[in-house]
């Protein structure tokens, strides 16, 4: 029997709205590499969260190193014995390499009150020297590759001589040299009894480096395996292995012709060569993991990211976007995937809210408008859903979640959009207001709207969408009708399994 | 409940300026006999009107989520080249109307700066008020304008009935204001990019225009108050405006606009602005030194930005506590 370094049990948090984690076991062996996978959403980074004291979790116990503990902030994180590499890179670029690497660790350098430079430069040489890591102590952190920032944030991480280390998609922005050094200062490290959290989507590299694989799935505890046991398959299979219970109301509609085509969509460094269509009464689900570039894919389409190259037709013809007033004057809306930061407008009311994007056109050549023709406009459509208020003059801030979704999808509604583009619709909202939500969208097909919805919700996507679209690294790797998808399909697509 | 709430909402938090200002007189009327006369109420009134012209401006710029160090000089710079121009033989009304587009101009340039660079209003306006107050100090040669022709002092010195001609300026200001806000897009969209400039952004608003705009039309209520001042004191002078910036920033927040833009209460700006001209007439009343005066400035300027930023807190706590008993509401309906 292995010593176990980290044990928590039955941990539980909910957030307003949502339950992020129910009753999740974690266990990591010292020494051993543990990864810890699931699709978006399921519970990995909150659960990591709670580890690290960000969170406090409403449930459950930590065991660290035999004792129990709950951390409060990451400061006592880091004292009970835990670092986090994270995926952003946390250093401060104007200070150096040795700066970073020690930072708020200036007690362990100091002489009679003052900071010996020297001491400190050189035990960042002795530490980079051990790690094999070629930098200069003094080279600013700003002069630096991505690839050796991370490099840094990790001997940051050792130099707190943690007994686990957690690395977040470590490998997210390293080359193949970086990756295999990484590796074998994990080989290192874990044979001198420290244990590693290894958090990442690369399938390969789970099985190249780790001993043992914990899965979630959402926000609840799935198995625990060797990964010398598994395949790849399996993995997934664990994953996706919910029942597709949910019901969608799906709707018959009659696909015409098509409305939109996006043809070799091109933004450097973001994504590259994207060609799709989607038709008048179709809903085109959008599929793939979080950073894949989906939503930037549809950010483009509706002008709020500036394209490099490619072409945007509407019903056949060629149309310039550069801005989202350009899109919905050829009749393109989108509910756009953050509803904090770019859909509510909270000091408006729900009235104001909704007929925003419309507003112009309630008004004369003068740009006046009549309250009476706002408040006709605003009882017209929002029969369309039921959203519960108190007073159209109510603010949208006072709203749940679910009925301020409600109220941005009319916004849109109201505009008559030909294409409708829905980013994450029914994120972090209650089931009434999901269903609801479902409901619209199909009806709203049935009426000859194209639709394009991208979801991380593998059952929203396959319960809704008539073709599907995975996109993984910035490209469109695979498209398939709703009879042939299944969950294991979609996600060994977007793990690039496929 | 929830009713109870919302009365609280509106009656404390949205309307708290009227209280400060009944508190304000009451305590006055107390402390001297003079305050509560006629004589010193028109005072205090006609001395109110310049600011409020310029902070009926202020409040749509605030309310877009702006802000403007800059406009007490582009209020002196104004002031300065109408004056000269007068005394050139201009016909006034055409000399107004100069002042007026100047203004709006100076305006759109803070704007435009801010547009094209993206860079944060408080740095651009902090440094293009000493471009407006140089221009001025270059025309005049530091000596102020004075001998304007009577007709144009009575702009600011006459009166209709018992009531001085600048409050009929104020008012028409001030309706212009919020007609602009309620009745017009432009108006809706400077709100909107106020509360949340993205979001406005994903609704299709050009929000390079209307936050240029706003700067214009701020530059041109600081050009409106400031024909009013010049012709108050039958002379333009080159101290116009000092204070003005940081006045019309506490007097629209005590007003009940937010700093952080989103909503924009221009009525509630006219009794921001008694406020801050009660309290300073009511420190001469009672002989204050007027060093002491300026350090009282300082407090009511504080004290009104403490005062947003309470509120904006209180009114986001209420918000918050309305949605999760909504929201456990709707979990115990929908299971």
């Amino acid at each position: 029997m292995q010593d176990i370094a980290l044990k928590m049990e039955n941990i539980t948090k909910a957030f307003p709205g949502t339950i992020a984690l129910k009753g999740v076991h974690f266990e990591v062996r010292k020494g051993e590499v543990h990864a810890l996978i699931g699709e978006n959403g399921a519970g990995k980074s909150t659960l990591m969260k709670v580890l690290l004291g960000i969170y406090s979790a409403d449930e459950g116990s930590i065991t660290i190193g035999g004792k129990e503990i709950m951390p409060k902030s990451p400061a006592e994180a880091i004292t009970a014995g835990i670092s986090m590499i994270h995926q952003e890179i946390s250093l401060v670029p104007t200070m150096s390499v040795s700066e970073n690497i020690w930072l708020g660790q200036e007690q362990k350098f100091k002489k009679g009150g003052i900071l010996s430079v020297k001491a400190r430069n050189k035990a960042t040489v002795d530490l980079l020297d051990r790690l094999g890591i070629q930098l200069s102590p003094q080279t600013l952190v700003n002069k630096l590759s991505i690839a050796n920032m991370q490099l840094v944030e990790l001997a940051r991480a050792i130099s707190l001589n943690s007994e686990i280390i957690i690395m977040d998609e470590p490998t997210s922005s390293l080359t193949n040299v970086e990756i295999n050094l990484l590796f074998k200062i994990i080989k290192s490290l874990t044979q001198n009894g420290t244990s590693i959290v290894f958090i990442s989507h690369k399938l390969e590299e789970i099985f190249e480096i780790c001993d043992r694989v914990t899965v979630l799935r959402d926000g609840e505890y799935v198995v625990t395996r060797n990964c010398s046991e598994i395949d790849d398959k399996q993995l997934i299979g664990y994953m996706v292995g919910r029942q597709l219970t949910a019901r969608f109301p799906k709707l018959e509609a009659e696909i015409k012709e098509p409305v939109l085509e996006v043809k070799n969509l091109t933004s450097t460094g973001v994504f590259r060569d994207v060609s799709f269509e989607v038709r008048a009464g179709e809903i085109l689900g959008f599929s793939g993991l979080i950073g894949s570039g989906r939503s930037e894919i549809m950010r483009t389409v509706f002008g709020l990211d500036k394209l490099t190259s490619g072409e945007i037709v509407i019903n056949g013809k060629t149309v310039k976007i550069t801005a989202p007033s350009d899109a919905i004057k050829y009749g393109i809306g989108m509910l756009t995937e953050d509803r904090l930061r770019t859909g509510c407008i909270y000091q408006l009311s729900v009235m104001a809210n909704t007929t925003l994007a419309y507003f112009t056109r309630l008004c004369n050549k003068l740009g006046l408008y009549r309250k009476s023709s706002e408040k006709k406009a605003f009882n017209e459509i929002s029969s369309a859903i039921s959203v519960k208020y108190s007073s159209p003059k109510e603010r949208i801030a006072q709203l749940s979640g679910g009925n301020q979704q409600k109220v941005l999808l009319l916004r849109w509604l109201l505009t008559k959009p030909k294409v409708l583009i829905i980013d994450e619709p029914t994120r972090g909202i209650d089931v009434g207001s999901k269903s609801d939500i479902h409901l619209l969208i199909s009806k709203l097909a049935q009426q000859g709207v194209a639709i394009i919805l991208v979801s991380s919700e593998l059952p929203e996507i396959l319960g809704m969408s008539d073709r599907i679209a995975v996109v993984r690294e910035g490209s469109i790797v695979h498209v398939c009708d709703r009879a042939d998808a299944t969950q294991e399909l979609l996600m060994e697509y977007a793990f690039g399994r496929k | 409940m929830k009713k109870r709430i919302n009365f609280k909402d509106d009656i404390l938090l949205g309307n708290k300026s009227y209280f400060i200002l009944a508190i304000l007189i009451i305590i006055l009327t107390c402390l001297s006999p003079i305050f509560l006369t006629q004589a010193n109420l028109l005072n205090v009134i006609r001395q109110v009107c310049v600011t409020t012209i310029a902070c009926a401006g202020y409040t749509l710029l605030l309310g877009s989520g702006h802000m403007d160090l800059s406009v007490g000089m582009i209020l002196m710079l104004t002031g300065v080249v109408v004056a000269q121009l007068i005394c050139n033989e201009v016909a006034i009304p055409i000399a107004i109307a100069i002042g007026l587009l100047l203004g709006a101009v100076c305006g759109m340039f803070n704007g435009v700066l801010i547009t094209v660079f993206s860079l944060p209003p408080f740095i651009v306006t902090l440094g293009s008020q000493y471009i407006f107050k140089g221009l001025g100090y270059v025309l005049t040669g530091n000596v102020p304008v004075s001998n304007l022709p009577s007709e144009f002092v009575e702009i600011g010195q006459g009166y209709v009935g018992i009531i001085p001609i600048p409050v009929f300026i104020m008012i028409g200001t001030i309706i212009i204001i919020s007609f602009l806000l309620s009745f017009t897009s432009y108006g809706r969209h400077a709100l909107a990019m106020g509360g949340n400039a993205e979001a406005a952004r994903a609704c299709g608003i050009n929000i390079n225009r209307v936050r240029i705009v706003s700067y214009g039309v701020l530059g041109a209520c600081a050009a409106l108050a400031s024909v009013v001042q010049t012709a108050r004191s039958a002379s333009a002078q080159l101290s116009a405006g000092q204070d003005l910036s940081m006045d019309v920033i506490a007097a629209a927040v005590i007003g009940g606009t937010s700093m952080k833009g989103g909503n924009a209460n221009v009525w509630g700006s006219l009794i921001g602005c008694l406020v801050v001209g009660i309290v300073s007439n009511g420190l001469n009343l009672l002989r204050v030194d007027a060093n002491w005066q300026i350090v009282a400035k300082g407090v009511i300027i504080l004290f009104a930005v403490i005062l947003d930023a309470t509120t904006t807190r209180a009114y986001e706590k209420i918000s918050i506590r309305n949605k999760v008993e909504q929201q456990h509401k709707e979990e115990k309906n929908g299971n």
